[in-house]
């Protein structure tokens, strides 16, 4: 390591070099990895107000997991059928997100990689243009819409669709086609990107050998996209299941996101502990998943962000 | 213009972990010498240019430019300038301040830079480009603007790594000479890196031929040509017949060879590898398709081989004919075009002749596999 | 045949999808326009420009903003030159080390913002005792903890921004200004920085509205520092106006702007490209536009753009909807009437037959709404048109109400009562009907 060190010295400078390492560090130990692990080990850490904060009382426990599993101490329910029920409702709608968001994303972003053309770049803009605006707004937008007397009301209603205003919020419509909004963009450029590089001349040359248009894709593209494919689920996938903003603006009053449990044992509850605990097991599920799909789909980590 | 400054390789040795890229050069550079390393692609030639140029310490032993040790200063602070094998030109800079950068570096005024700038696009005869970017211009241009970029920072050493590979055939030509005029115009020690042997040899005062991290000859393009002192330079340098066998007879510089195929052959011991030649030793004769002579099929000596053609290919100024001597021994004629044709011999066994002077023996070797 | 079909469905699933992603935003923007004080775009009441006024009066939004630009200032330099080192080390790192500190710098992306948020908040918090700090120190900060935050992964994307540059970038470029007698810092600023400009420009316009728009981390450090995001999501949360559609809409028209203007910019390079090695004058319908304009389409729509936006501010300036509100309230009044009357009538008939069971069945789970409950009157007319509230209205008899229950339009029911809405001043009474839309904007 002392060579390797000496030697990106020499190639960089000594001054840039080490400037360089030394914002490196800071963002790799700094930012990412230990407050990771600072969450973790404060996840298994006690409430404590902050004068006790290292003394006697600040021992390791595992009651903040227990919490999420079993209830509260002395609860007479055997689980915490609240909380888990909200955390696997959770993990399933993102994953129905992320699967309805492929599915329509898939065609665009073909469609965009292998056209040619100046219309192209009217639409990749107006596909862009919605991401420079507030995604609090953008999920304000979808509340004016699915509202009780918003425009698809008034409108299934005035055509005689539904004979009455629809609750979307209610039944959480309003909050999945929200999510599913919110990420779109996560799904296509992957994608886009893809197969914008793919030769057209493979896909010509399949159909010159009469291979069937869903063989074409099923053949040759959905391989070749692979990674654009892994890369935008797995984006779609962590956000979605991460998102507070949406599901806070669009939820259902009676159906929660595990994120805003979360936010609830830190900003009502003010159980940070508790909330770090939460949240760790929301990262932790979160990464087996993506990883596991990942490894059952033969992807490699690398190809996620290109 | 003063005789240059020089430079010495001095039991230079280069590792990249367990690879050796140079091993133990010893090269002495004369001032004002334009002087070439050749060899095939992966030889540690441009290895020992950028341990020159200082982008790469010697694992062992020295640099020395001007006699003075050049250890542990960097590129920025070595009296060389390199050019590079795609040019490295910036390319968001306009010619003449991709020109004038050096000038830039010491903090010379913009009026001073573009002055001299000019001189030098002038030098190069590009003189109205100035304001073009490097992109908007030809190949050959930009090579030229690469030289006087280098020619800008007033080295002692100019180091060229191939700089002529990524043009065509005719250019490479045209650039060959102008490189040449340059040289002798600034005066000042050319290093240049080719595997092309025809650029070593139009443009060198001294050629090394490298072959694998080893310098096999240092000598002028001749020497190099005429009297190699390995097989790989015999065959690497220039198109070769090799003739492998035994050593039979060693008479003063002349040794007889009984080769496998095609009898006796009489050849001169190359310079190098004269006294180390014994009879029985495995040896090799080299002799170029330009040395052979057309002799009648009757005569008979030991400077004589006797082959049937095969094929004869038209080059213009030349014939080459093919030939293929016993036991599938193949050989290549050339014979200058003086209006005749040598087709009705095709399927004919002719007696070639040469002469021994330019046949050259030498102890047996790896050969290059071009 | 088959190949038209194709086609033509292929634009028709391009219509639906760019409706879906395009749809909520020309709504939202409309709404600003429109007088009622829930944003709605039908029925179209009244063009009014009060709810620009209003956000612009708003303390809070105001306040948020200038959070939000400093937040975002602090990000874009943290972030952008995290990333570029970043990017700089993942082409020099030991080989063998690649792929973990690849992971490692572009986990950031995957992990969900509230965990990010949480670990901050928690990280520097333990800093902040470690190092014996109180509780108003500078690490715990609330604009220092928002930046560090959003920099831990907007640094993620600026690095992959940069390392696309970046891996275009030869390394000999370096190496022939060292060879020229530049130092590492010169080669750095003179050949390698200015070969990244335009992704360290991208970069730091991707890393602000980044860190604009976020809201998963920030929620958890902005201390009391809100930005405008956070401040957005509070108002969001406990009771829509049109105000924050007229914020979207600005937002929308800043981003469509800066949109055609890139592009614009973009073409005009092509064109200037173009003209260096054709110089053929082009003329566009027969009228020969300036140089700028000419062939270049999203010059011409910004040109536009910018003249509708300037003559729609100058109508605001003047044009006033009081008399359009009035108009449409009196209206509203009659409609109402009529419908109080019918539904009295209907209610004596049913009272004949039955006795009616009163069901206070405001669902308190509901989002709820404007508050309009507390009086008798009878809300929203306007909305009565649209649904049949006869079997989703909940009739309540509140005390200070005439005999007969106000109808309540569930629509309306939707907006918080912790935010006491603007029209409070309604107490018109016995019978009396208002239309709260109407009066929400004229009380600022």
């Amino acid at each position: 390591m002392p060579t390797f060190l000496k030697g990106f010295l020499e190639r960089n400078g000594t001054g840039p070099g080490l400037l360089m390492l030394a914002l490196v560090l800071f963002w790799v130990v700094g930012l990412i990895i230990l407050p990771q692990l600072s969450m973790v080990d404060f996840s298994f850490r006690p409430n404590l107000p902050p004068p006790e904060i290292g003394g006697p009382k600040d021992v390791y426990t595992l009651d903040n997991y227990r919490h999420l599993v079993f209830g509260p101490k002395g609860s007479s329910a055997d689980y915490n059928y609240v909380d888990l029920g909200v955390f696997f409702r959770t993990i399933v709608a993102a994953i129905c997100i992320t699967i309805f968001n492929l599915i329509l994303c898939y065609p665009i972003a073909y469609y965009l990689g292998q056209t040619k053309g100046n219309h192209i770049r009217v639409l990749a803009l107006m596909l862009i243009i919605p991401y420079w605006i507030n995604e609090i707004l953008r999920a304000f937008a979808l509340r004016i819409i699915f509202g009780q007397t918003g425009v698809l009301n008034t409108l299934l209603v005035s055509l005689g669709i539904f004979d009455q205003p629809y609750d979307f919020i209610r039944n959480d419509i309003a909050l999945y086609a929200g999510l599913g909004y919110a990420y779109i963009l996560l799904m296509i450029f992957p994608i886009y990107n893809v197969i914008e590089s793919l030769d057209r001349n493979q896909i010509e040359a399949a159909r010159d050998m009469g291979a069937s248009w869903w063989r074409i894709h099923r053949r040759v593209v959905i391989p070749y996209a692979k990674p654009g494919i892994s890369s935008g689920c797995t984006m779609v996938f962590m956000l979605s299941a991460g998102a507070l903003a949406a599901p806070q603006i669009l939820g259902g009053p009676s159906s929660l996101w595990f994120t805003q449990i979360i936010y609830q044992w830190f900003n009502d509850n003010g159980n940070w502990p508790q909330g770090a605990a939460y949240a760790v097991v929301l990262l932790v599920s979160c990464i087996l998943l993506v990883l596991t799909v990942m490894r059952l789909f033969k992807v490699n980590m690398g190809d996620i962000g290109k | 213009m003063s005789a240059g400054v020089g430079v010495d390789l001095q039991d230079l040795w280069i590792r990249f972990g367990d690879f050796v890229a140079v091993r133990d050069a010893n090269v002495n550079i004369n001032g004002g010498d334009f002087f070439s390393f050749l060899g095939p692609s992966g030889c540690g030639k441009t290895t020992i240019l950028r341990a020159v140029s200082g982008f790469l310490e010697p694992s062992e032993g020295n640099v020395l430019i001007g006699g003075k040790n050049m250890k542990g200063i960097g590129p920025n602070k070595r009296p060389t300038a390199l050019i590079f094998q795609n040019l490295a030109l910036f390319p968001l800079m306009k010619v003449w301040e991709n020109i004038a950068f050096s000038m830039e570096i010491q903090g010379a005024s913009a009026k001073e830079r573009r002055k001299r700038a000019d001189e030098l696009l002038d030098m190069i005869a590009l003189s109205d480009q100035g304001d073009k970017l490097p992109s908007e211009l030809s190949g050959g241009q930009r090579q030229r603007v690469a030289i006087a970029r280098a020619l800008c920072a007033e080295p002692d050493v100019l180091l060229l790594d191939e700089p002529l590979s990524a043009l065509d055939l005719k250019l490479r030509q045209h650039m060959r000479t102008e490189l040449r005029e340059i040289q002798q115009r600034v005066g000042i020690t050319f290093i240049y890196i080719t595997h092309d042997q025809g650029e070593a040899l139009t443009m060198s005062d001294n050629i090394a031929v490298m072959k694998a991290g080893v310098i096999d000859q240092i000598g002028t393009g001749k020497e190099v040509y005429n009297d190699p002192t390995t097989p790989f330079v015999a065959s690497f340098v220039g198109e070769n017949n090799v003739f492998r066998g035994k050593v039979s007879e060693i008479s003063g510089t002349e040794a007889l060879i009984a080769s496998n195929r095609s009898g006796m052959l009489r050849a001169r011991i190359s310079t190098a590898n004269q006294g180390k030649m014994r009879p029985g030793d495995d040896a090799m004769v080299f002799i170029r398709p330009e040395a052979f002579a057309l002799a009648p099929a009757s005569a008979d000596n030991d400077h004589l081989v006797k082959a049937r053609v095969t094929n004869e290919e038209f080059e213009g100024n030349a014939f080459n004919i093919f030939m293929e001597g016993d036991g599938g021994k193949e050989i290549k004629v050339a014979i200058p075009n003086l209006g005749q044709s040598f087709e009705s011999r095709l399927g004919q066994t002719i007696a070639l002749d040469y002469d021994i002077r330019n046949a050259v023996a030498m102890p047996a070797g790896e050969m290059a596999t071009e | 045949m088959r190949f038209s079909f194709l086609r033509l469905s292929i634009w028709f699933y391009m219509a639906l999808f760019f409706a879906y992603l395009l749809g909520p935003l020309v709504i939202m923007s409309v709404t600003a326009f429109n007088s009622p004080s829930f944003p709605r775009m039908t029925p179209w009441e009244c063009l009014t420009f009060e709810w620009f006024s209003a956000l612009f009066q708003d303390e809070r939004i105001l306040n948020g903003i200038k959070n939000s630009i400093i937040v975002g200032f602090g990000t874009v330099i943290l972030s952008v030159s995290m990333g570029l080192a970043g990017a700089l080390m993942l082409t020099q790192i030991w080989p063998k080390l690649r792929a973990t500190y690849y992971t490692i710098i572009i986990a950031p992306i995957l992990i969900p913002g509230v965990v990010l948020g949480i670990s901050t908040l928690v990280f520097w918090d333990r800093i902040n005792r470690l190092l014996g700090l109180g509780a108003d120190s500078f690490l715990s900060n609330g604009l220092f903890l928002t930046i560090i935050g959003q920099s831990t992964f907007i640094a993620s994307y600026c690095m992959l921004v940069l390392v696309a540059r970046l891996q275009r970038y030869d390394i000999g470029l370096t190496e022939a200004a060292l060879d020229l007698g530049a130092t590492h810092a010169q080669a750095f600023r003179k050949i390698l920085l200015p070969f990244m400009r335009p992704a360290i420009a991208s970069a730091a316009v991707l890393a602000f509205l980044a860190s604009f728009e976020n809201y998963n981390t920030t929620t958890f450090t902005f201390g009391a520092y809100p930005t405008l995001t956070i401040e957005l999501a509070q108002k969001v949360r406990y009771g829509i106006t049109p105000a924050i559609s007229a914020l979207a809409f600005i937002i929308v028209v800043l981003t469509v702007l800066a949109a055609l203007a890139n592009e614009a910019n973009i073409r005009r390079k092509e064109l200037a490209a173009a003209a260096n090695a054709t110089t053929v004058a082009t003329v566009s319908g027969g009228i020969r536009l300036p140089r700028f304009l000419s062939g270049n389409p999203a010059a011409i729509i910004l040109v536009l753009c910018a003249v509708a936006v300037i003559t729609v501010a100058g109508t605001a300036a003047t044009y006033s909807p009081a008399q359009c509100i009035s108009d449409i309230r009196e209206q509203k009044r009659i409609e109402t009437e009529k419908r109080i009357q019918e539904l009295r009538r209907e209610r004596e008939e049913r009272e004949q037959s039955k006795p009616e069971t009163t069901e206070p069945a405001i669902d308190p789970s509901t989002t709820p709404q404007s508050n309009n409950s507390g009086f008798g009157g009878v809300f929203a007319p306007d909305a009565l048109g649209i649904g049949d509230d006869g079997a989703t209205a909940p009739i309540e008899q509140p005390e200070e109400s005439s005999g007969f229950g106000g109808v309540f339009d569930p629509g309306n029911l939707t907006t918080a009562p912790e935010t006491p809405p603007a029209d409070t001043e309604n107490t018109s009474g016995f019978g009396s009907v208002f239309n709260p839309e109407t009066l929400g904007g004229t009380s600022d």
